[in-house]
């Protein structure tokens, strides 16, 4: 599954790290989301599409 | 190596992890090949489990820094625990059946006290996955102890072939947790380096 996560995350000018931290998950968690090597639980989608104040579909899209 | 590089290692549980790899390898080297006695060998293993409280040390600093969950500490401390355990046990249960003679009874709670660590190893494993908030490194968790399993499976099943056909010697069953954990680790080696492959500086 594709996803919008580094770039709407580069849009705030937030490291890893600091997405991380507000998402209350590791440094790994998120660059494993950002590269595709991850597909996150319904959960932990919609904590990130939460946090960006948008929906789910507009950060994960269908390969 | 300059004084700073060498206090920055010392702060790393990696480092103290490799040592304590190292130290592990290295006694068992020097008893397979019979360089030191099995008292000797053991009064090593106890000295290079002494490497695992500063890396202890080194994660509960770690951890106050906010680097690794509460689970992952308590995770490592239960398996030093063990580890230690493991190796007091299996000391004392080697030294007990040496000087006396033991009946089917005592031989049971004699084996025991090694087994008991490894069942306690087994627990700690499990209550790190139900314990560990963050699903990713639950989920390479998962995958690294599957790893973990499908090599004991296979080594199993071809050492037990082998050995029906007399190529190799009967292999203890305590040998499956042993290379549970190698392969354990092996999944995770594997699992960081893919991480790192594409991952931000």
């Amino acid at each position: 599954m594709n996803n919008r996560l580094k770039v709407l995350r580069a849009e705030r000018g937030w490291s890893q790290q600091d997405l991380a931290e507000r998402l209350m998950v590791s440094r790994q968690s998120v660059n494993a989301i950002e590269t595709g090597k991850y597909d996150p639980s319904l959960p932990l989608a919609f904590r990130i599409a939460d946090l960006f104040d948008t929906r789910i579909e507009a950060i994960f899209l269908r390969d | 190596m300059t004084d700073r590089l060498r206090q920055r290692l010392r702060r790393r549980p990696r480092f103290w992890a490799a040592m304590f790899a190292i130290g592990v390898g290295v006694v068992a080297a020097l008893r397979l090949t019979d360089a030191v006695d099995a008292n000797t060998g053991f009064l090593l293993f106890v000295a290079a489990m002494g490497l695992t409280a500063p890396m202890y040390r080194a994660l509960r600093r770690q951890n106050e820094c906010g680097q690794g969950g509460t689970a992952a500490l308590r995770y490592a401390g239960g398996m030093i625990v063990a580890a230690c355990g493991y190796v007091l046990g299996l000391g004392a249960a080697t030294a007990i059946d040496r000087s006396i003679g033991l009946g089917p009874g005592a031989a049971v709670v004699v084996a025991l006290l090694p087994a008991l660590p490894i069942i306690w190893m087994i627990y700690v494993m499990a209550r790190y996955l139900r314990e560990e908030g963050d699903e990713y490194l639950r989920h390479r968790a998962t995958i690294a102890a599957l790893v973990g399993l499908g090599v004991v499976l296979a080594a199993g099943s071809l050492w037990g072939f082998l050995e029906m056909f007399g190529v190799v010697p009967h292999a203890p069953g305590w040998w499956c947790v042993p290379l549970w954990a190698i392969g354990m680790a092996l999944g995770q080696a594997w699992l960081a380096i893919r991480d790192r492959t594409g991952s931000e500086a």
